[in-house]
């Protein structure tokens, strides 16, 4: 093209990158060493808020992590399985499900968490259908408020994030390797562990870390269906609204990212192992 | 394949299918019902909980914080983003890949954390909240849809067509507006409406960056915040409506495919 005149063009887009992006963040990671005493911020660099992050709240932490582990996990295999489905079995139908993965991409982030509230509650329409079809005779109260619905919440709003990466690298595995799999005496297992797997690593690794920091920040969902259980979001929200106290907010997430990066780094590492097996 | 593993796979098919979409399609029967309890049996249609929407105090200037946000974001978003996505596709391949990645970081991050950190630099820097730091926190995480959106298209645009308008005299802009945007204008409007879609949506960075004033999902949280009301189900579909729908027309247009 013309010189670096191209190099213009992305401007607008990086001082917006830059200006809302890079700078609050870089004051948010300030503000955590910052410390608010009898409703004033207090400039005066400290680690306290880190020291209470690691004292008071450990456990919510732990709990989140395991959580947003657990629901990581087991979304990036549904949509490694989705993905497969679509890739390798669908055969045209592939289209109609790639569309419904598409359009629940985009809409409904509250309303799909409110949908899981009106499905599962004790006069819910999961205990209503199931009490109309005689099948039980009283609701299931355990459906609602309890760690399992916010699990089933979670996956289902996430799994759309999950399907994408991993079928865009399974979309470049070409049908010829898997049938000279096949044809060299490789069985269904063997094919699905060695060729694809391998294959599709980064679009594994990218929906695991989608999904986890997803979940790792959430907090609408434990407050719409989840009772009693608190994860840090819950705990982070309200620094920035009734508790004001966006120091140890600010703090509080920080620790949250870096579990996640540790995590995902590990999950990284053992797709890596896989592999190479 | 035999048959019987295709049965099993068509089976996970449907099943797939009915976990994604029955909470939304039951949220959008259950804003037509009559009756105040959401579950089965249905008894009777009606259209009484829409009629309580279209009361409820705070719908309207709600509705139209929501339109005016939304197109806003997608005016400013397409534009922004495409402009990005003709630079970067006239870049070598890592570097563009690179910045792309950059400029996704956005939406990698967990909207509570970019909203309370947005919060946060707003008020530090004296900015007031209201409708526009709302705009412009939410062009921040849809330009990053836009610009992949143009970008895949960008790349399989070949660049002789805008050569042949110059070497004809066309200034660099004049090429663009009777060239490169003709070809592009469908993907572009098509990205326009995943980034008003996403804005539409969007409930957690709004909620921290719009100060005083709701938008739909902020009117929703309040009233699922204060009790149940079958309402909720009809402005839930509204959102559907707006945002499902204009990811459709998207889809049509940019022949988008992740």
């Amino acid at each position: 093209m013309h010189g670096k005149s191209h190099y213009w063009l992305v401007a607008p887009s990086a001082a917006i990158f830059c200006a809302l992006f890079i700078a609050p963040v870089a004051f948010f990671v300030v503000l955590s060493f910052w410390r608010v005493e009898y409703f004033e911020l207090s400039t005066e660099p400290t680690l306290a808020n880190y020291r209470d992050v690691f004292a008071g709240y450990w456990h919510v932490m732990g709990f989140t992590v395991l959580l947003a582990t657990s629901t990581a996990l087991l979304t990036t295999l549904l949509g490694f399985t989705f993905s497969f489905l679509a890739r390798f079995r669908a055969g045209t139908w592939a289209q109609l499900l790639l569309f419904i993965v598409m359009i629940t991409l985009f809409g409904g982030y509250l309303m799909k968490i409110y949908a899981w509230k009106t499905i599962l509650g004790n006069e819910g329409v999961l205990n209503s259908a199931l009490i109309a079809a005689g099948i039980i005779s009283g609701p299931i109260t355990s459906l609602l408020y309890s760690p399992q619905a916010v699990v089933v919440t979670l996956m289902h709003f996430s799994l759309p994030f999950a399907v994408l990466p991993i079928y865009a690298s399974m979309r470049g595995i070409a049908d010829s390797e898997v049938e000279a799999a096949r044809d060299l005496g490789a069985g269904r297992w063997p094919i699905l562990s060695t060729v694809i797997v391998p294959r599709c690593q980064s679009g594994i690794v990218a929906a695991f870390s989608f999904v986890f920091l997803m979940v790792a920040g959430d907090y609408v969902t434990p407050l719409l269906v989840g009772g009693k259980l608190t994860m840090i979001g819950n705990l982070i929200a309200p620094q920035f609204g009734a508790q004001f106290n966006w120091p140890l907010g600010a703090a509080m997430s920080i620790v949250m990212l870096a579990a996640a990066v540790v995590v995902i780094y590990l999950f990284r590492l053992l797709i890596a192992l896989w592999s190479r097996q | 394949m035999n048959s019987r593993s295709n049965v099993v796979w068509a089976i996970v098919a449907v099943a797939f299918i009915v976990f994604l979409l029955s909470p939304i399609v039951l949220l959008v029967i259950f804003s037509f019902t009559s009756r105040t309890l959401t579950n089965f049996p249905i008894e009777a249609l009606s259209l009484r909980w829409w009629q309580e929407m279209v009361e409820t105090r705070q719908f309207w200037p709600s509705l139209a914080n929501s339109l005016i946000i939304g197109t806003c974001v997608g005016v400013v978003s397409a534009m922004v983003g495409t402009l990005a996505a003709m630079g970067l596709a006239a870049m070598p391949r890592r570097r563009a890949s690179v910045i792309m990645a950059l400029l996704t970081l956005p939406v990698m991050l967990p909207p509570l954390v970019l909203g309370v950190a947005l919060l946060s630099f707003y008020v530090s820097i004296d900015l007031r909240l209201g409708l526009p730091t709302v705009i412009i926190s939410h062009v921040l995480f849809a330009q990053p849809f836009v610009i992949l959106i143009v970008h895949a298209r960008m790349v399989n645009f070949d660049p002789r067509v805008v050569e042949s308008a110059r070497d004809l005299g066309a200034t660099p802009l004049q090429a663009f507006f009777t060239v490169t945007l003709p070809i592009i204008r469908p993907v572009v409007i098509g990205a326009a409406l995943i980034a008003m879609a996403l804005s539409v949506d969007d409930f957690i960075i709004t909620f921290f960056t719009i100060g005083t004033g709701n938008t739909l999902p902020t009117l929703v949280w309040g009233m699922i915040r204060t009790g149940l009301t079958p309402a909720v189900n009809a402005i839930g579909t509204l959102i559907l409506l707006l945002t499902i729908g204009s990811t459709v027309i998207a889809l049509r247009l940019t022949r988008y495919r992740g």
